[in-house]
This record gives C-alpha cells, structure tokens and sequence, in this order.
C-alpha cells in the first residue's frame, strides 16, 4: 500500500498560523465584504494619484508671471488658451497622436504573426526561442536600447559603416520622426505580443482545421476566422500600445536628438527646464484628455466587454 | 456494381518511429455508414484525419471517389466534417455557422439564405437561427455542427467522436440523428468513436481497430456474431473470456480445455491453421449464457455448469449476475438476465446452473 506522509508541509502550517491570526484579529471575518478590503489598497494607489492630478489640474489653471516668477492667485485657461494656439505644442500633440497610431499599427502587424507562431508552433525549442528573444529586451530597459541604436544607426554606426563598404555615403538615419517610429515600434513589440498571445491561445487549433475542411485557405481562414476571434487581444494589445507609445518619453528625447520631441518630452521641458508648472500641467491635463478619449472611443467602438476574454459582451 | 466512394490502400501514417496506423485497407460503398471503432490509441482518429486532409499517409494511397487524394489540402477535397469538440465559430450566429462553407465555397450568394434555412430546418433548429453559439444548448450545437458539415453537399462527411462530450440520453438522441440525417440525404458517412453500442446502433459497415491495426471490417450484425478475434470479441458487448488449450479441431467446430473442463464450440480461426495442443481462447457473451435455479429449466443447452452467485447488479433493464463457476477457473462469469416480470431471483450466495449452446463459444486459436 502507498504510505502518506504522516506531517503537514510547512506551507500548510504557515497558513494555518495565519488563518488563526487573522481569526484573533477580527473573529467575525470580513463576510461578504472581504473581497472589497482586498481591493482597498489598489484603489488607495490610485487615489494618490488622483489627488496629485488635482494639484496638477489647479495648477494648469494659473498662469506664471515671467518677471516674478509667481503664479496667478486666480484661475485662467491662458495655459489652454496658449497651448491650442502656438504652433509648437500643435505640432507636438499631432506627432505625438499621429506616432502612436503608426506605432501600434505597425506593432500589431509585426505582433500577431509573432504571438501566432509562438503559440502555435510545435517546436518546443522555436517556441522557447521566441519567448526568450521577447523578454530579454525587457531586462535590458529602455534608455540603454534606445542607446543601442545610437550605436547602431549613428552617422558611424554599423549600419552606415557597412553601407560606406559599398560605397553609398553615409546617410542621417537618427534624429528625425522615422527613428523615433522606429525605436518605438521595436520597444513595443513585446508588449503587444504578450498581449496577444493569450486570445490566440483561446483560439482551438480545432477551428482553424474546420475553416480549412470547409472550404476557406489560409488567408480566408486568417480574415474570417482568427482575427475575429483573437479581437479582445488585438484591442488590448493596441490600447496598451497606443497608451505607452502616445506618453512616451526617451524615445523621443534620444533618437529624436531634441528635434522630435512628443507631449511627454514637452512636458517635461515646461517642468524641468523653463519651470512654468502652470503650462505644463495644462499640457499634462490635455495628455490625459486625449488618452481618456481614445479608450473611450476604442470602447464605445467595440465594447468594453471585449477586453475580458471569452466571457459575453456587455 | 456501386463504385466505392472511399478506400483506403495499405496506408500507414507513422509519427517518429511511432506507426499509429498500420497498413489499413478498406473499401466503403457510396451512401453508406461506416463506423470506425476502437480504444484511445488505437488510431482511429489517425484514419480519420488522413482521409480529411490533415495528415498525409506516410505510405500508402487513399481515394475518394476513385480518385487518388495524397496531398489534397483539406480545403480543396469535398469533405463536411463534425469535430470532437465541434469547433463552431463562437463570433458567429447558428445561420451565419452554416453560410460560412457557402461563402468560402463560392456558391451562388442568392441561393445563400434558402440553403442555410433548409439545413437548418434539416436539423430541426429552425427558428434558432440568429442565435450566437453560446446561446445554444450541447445538443443545439451539435446539430449546427452537423449542417455546417452538409449544407455545402460535401461527397463525405466526417464524424471525429462529436458525441463523446453528451450525456448519455442526448448521445443517444443525437445517434438517431445522425442516422435520421444520414439515410434522408444518402450522403457517404465516415464516424470514429469508442461507444461500441453507437457504432452498432447507426453503421451500416463497422472497421474495429487496435494498436493501430484494422482487426475485423464488417456488418453490425456480423461484427457482433461472428468475431474474427479475441480482441473484437472483447470489444464489443460484454464477453467472458477464457484461457484454454486446443483438444480436437474438427472442420466447423472446435474442443479446447478451458479450466477444468474440456469444452465445445465454433472456431474463429484467423489465418493460421489450428493444430491440436496449441495455446487457444475462448469467449462467450455475458447475454449468451442463461441462468437457472434448476436443472431442469437449462434443457437444450450443451455447455451446462454448477455455482454460486458472487454479485447481483440491478442495471434497469436487465439483472448482471456474477457468478462463481470453480469448474471454470476463478473468474467470475458475467450472465445478462433479461426478465422484466421478475425481481432479483438468485441472492448473493445461491446455487445456480449455468449454461450456453456450443454455437455460441467463440474460439480463437492464439496466435
């Protein structure tokens, strides 16, 4: 006969003397609401930060006075009032909006076929291979990738090294919209992988043998048939990508040289550098505008019970 | 003559050095029901996924209609299939399920709408139509699953185990079904499962299988009476089985000594010629053997046995004895009793006779 340990492991015993201390300090229990105390403190989080977008939201309301360096007592929407009229900040907020639909477009279309091997294939080691190329960029961190490219489409980077071999003189490939484009669609890759593989995963290799028994080839089976199924993570991969790649700094401030500059960069300037708190909470506030309108948007569009997958839409 | 519409000559599908099939050959004639039978493993789903497309047999050819399929992707062969787990497209609702072969087969989109509808009447889920899939019922589901696989006039349709998930009362609705379907379109069916009482309920031809090979290629009726082998024998209904020796090999019968007693029946030799003295099993049916609390009552049965009932099990429509039998070795014979006006007749401990007719002892020489 098979023999049974005759202790408790002692992650048991450590549960149990837990159980018992959280019985001594509140014998009743939590009842129906326990699971309410646990979301106490995500919600305490981000109601920290709400508070601190109420400072920023007053702030945005007072104009800098540039001989004293004070704010105005009263509130104003001069800082609004500047932003939707120089041309600087309108051309920011447009590459900034126009970048990120570019990004999370190209993101997706690199993303999909790359989730869809990953999950798909059955290769264990192509697989492995694919998960560890996707995550090793995440240890290595954004500024020093960025860095990366410096070294690899500088004026003497590798690339213009190699292109000077065959005579081709070198060519200005950083510092201008395309890197930064660029430099952004490779930081987002993962992201919009990682978000996708989950809805393929959902898909059954059942339903894509039956779309072929029944008459649709690949492309068809593809159009008809997986996109729409996968579309709870497509929508989540491109919220997640279009978010980030929309409020995205160093990319911006190191391929585009200064020259490139997004909201997030502009913003950073108002704080850090001509210290006029007042625009730059006004731009912050117009930033958060236009993210909140897009998921509004992305949501009224398609649902917002599409992002729980599998369950029903609301 | 009817032409064959599927066969299947000496293929073999092998998987590393795995052989999950194993020079299968079998010929199905046009608008029948045949049912390929076996255990998980077997390769039955193997067989099945070749003639589909899926798999391409790694020796071997099979043809539909006459014609060689080889590497014919899936979507370019004439093939409805109903999957094990149905793989219905949960985006879509039951009526655009069905269209959805029609769009991709190109058909006429005017005639669209009345074919879908005529399917779906077919499957008696008119009215359903704008349902989404999960908003249907298994047995609902199923029966897209199987319109969705016919509406485009396939030349065969598959069964991969589509009702191995139901609950036994709708597994057997659905087998009616798809009998039902079947003769009404006459179209040439394929189904694979390892209910060996579906396979005998709704096939015309039945291929049992194990470890990949094909064992017996037969009617309902014959696979059931006349069991080429011990397996099949085994398989299919609930069977006793005995270890034995060969006594006497006459030309239709045979004597072997099983246990203790020497014992006469039919030989279901399979291609070896039986020599006396070889290795041999014998097999009768739990509902072959009749049971009694006297003598008397067993008159016109050859094989005849004393012993003691081991167990009673009330199964509804009939009464499972278990029953001792020491002349017969120590396993206890399985007896069906089929008497709807009787209560339990034999108790736990009771002597009984036992008996069966010789015609009804299969042996098998081992081979």
């Amino acid at each position: 006969m098979r023999k049974y340990r005759t202790s408790y492991p002692i992650s048991w015993r450590i549960m149990d003397v837990l159980e018992a201390a959280f019985a001594s300090i509140w014998p009743k229990g939590g009842g129906k609401y326990t699971p309410y105390l646990m979301l106490a403190p995500a919600i305490l989080l981000v109601g920290a930060l709400v508070v601190g977008l109420l400072y920023i939201g007053d702030s945005s309301l007072r104009v800098l006075d540039r001989s004293t360096f004070l704010f105005s007592d009263h509130w104003t929407i001069e800082n609004y009032k500047r932003a939707f009229s120089e041309s600087f900040t309108l051309t920011v907020i447009w590459r900034s909006l126009l970048g990120a639909f570019i990004v999370t477009f190209f993101t997706l279309l690199l993303a999909f076929p790359y989730a869809y091997v990953m999950v798909r294939t059955s290769s264990s080691f192509l697989r492995k291979f694919l998960l560890i190329a996707l995550f090793l960029p995440f240890f290595i961190g954004q500024v020093v990738r960025a860095y990366g490219w410096l070294i690899i489409l500088g004026s003497q980077g590798i690339v213009n090294d190699a292109l000077g071999l065959v005579g081709v003189e070198p060519i200005r490939l950083l510092f201008n919209y395309p890197a930064v484009l660029f430099g952004l669609i490779q930081y987002m890759l993962p992201f919009g992988v990682l978000m996708l593989a989950p809805a393929m995963t959902a898909i059954p290799e059942e339903v894509e043998a039956a779309s072929g028994s029944l008459g649709a080839n690949w492309i068809k089976t593809l159009w008809y048939v997986i996109i729409p199924m996968a579309k709870p993570g497509i929508i989540g991969a491109g919220l997640v990508v279009l978010t980030l790649s929309l409020t995205d700094f160093a990319m911006p401030a190191i391929l585009g040289g200064g020259s490139q500059d997004f909201i997030a960069n502009a913003i950073y300037d108002q704080f850090f550098r001509t210290s006029d708190q007042g625009f730059g909470s006004a731009l912050t506030i117009i930033l958060i505008g236009i993210g909140s309108m897009m998921v509004g948007l992305i949501f009224m569009v398609f649902g917002a019970g599409t992002l729980a997958l599998g369950s029903e839409k609301k | 003559m009817t032409k064959s519409a599927v066969s299947a000559k000496n293929v073999e599908m092998q998987f590393g050095p795995f052989k999950a099939v194993k020079d299968a050959s079998f010929e199905l004639e046009e608008g029948r029901f045949l049912t390929i039978l076996g255990p998980s493993g077997s390769g039955k789903t193997t067989l099945l996924r070749m003639i589909a497309g899926f798999l391409t047999p790694t020796k071997g050819e099979i043809f539909i209609n006459g014609q060689a399929v080889g590497a014919v992707a899936p979507n370019k062969r004439s093939i409805g299939m109903v999957f094990q787990k149905l793989a219905l497209f949960p985006h879509m609702t039951a009526a655009e399920n069905v269209a959805f072969p029609l769009k991709m087969r190109r058909f006429d989109a005017r005639t669209i709408p009345d074919r879908v509808s005529q399917y779906l009447r077919l499957v008696r889920l008119d009215g359903l139509e704008n349902r989404r899939i999960n908003e249907l019922s298994g047995g609902q589901q199923q029966r897209v699953a199987i319109a969705r696989a016919l509406v485009f006039e396939p030349d065969l349709l598959l069964l991969d185990e589509p009702l191995a998930a139901l609950d036994r009362k709708l597994r057997e609705e659905m087998q009616l079904e798809f009998r039902r379907i079947q003769k009404e379109l006459g179209v040439t069916t394929i189904n694979v499962t390892h209910d060996q009482r579906e396979a005998l309920v709704v096939s015309d031809q039945i291929i049992v299988m194990d470890e990949g090979e094909i064992q017996q290629d037969a009617s309902p009726s014959v696979m059931y009476r006349i069991p080429q082998n011990p397996f099949v024998a085994n398989f299919i209904g609930v069977t006793n089985a005995f270890e034995g020796k060969l006594t006497k090999v006459s030309k239709a019968d045979a004597t072997a000594i099983f246990g203790d007693s020497s014992l006469v029946g039919v030989l279901r030799n399979g291609p070896v010629e039986p020599q006396e003295g070889q290795k041999a099993r014998g097999a009768v049916r739990a509902e072959q053997i009749r049971i009694s609390a006297t003598k008397s009552e067993l008159n016109g049965l050859d094989a005849q046995f004393g012993g003691t009932v081991a167990d009673v099990i009330f199964e509804g429509e009939r009464i499972l004895y278990e029953v001792k039998v020491p002349e017969l070795g120590e396993v206890p014979i399985r007896i069906f009793h089929h008497d709807q006006n009787d209560f339990a007749t034999h108790e736990l401990g009771e002597s009984v006779h036992i008996g069966w007719k010789s015609r009804d002892l299969h042996i098998f020489v081992a081979q």
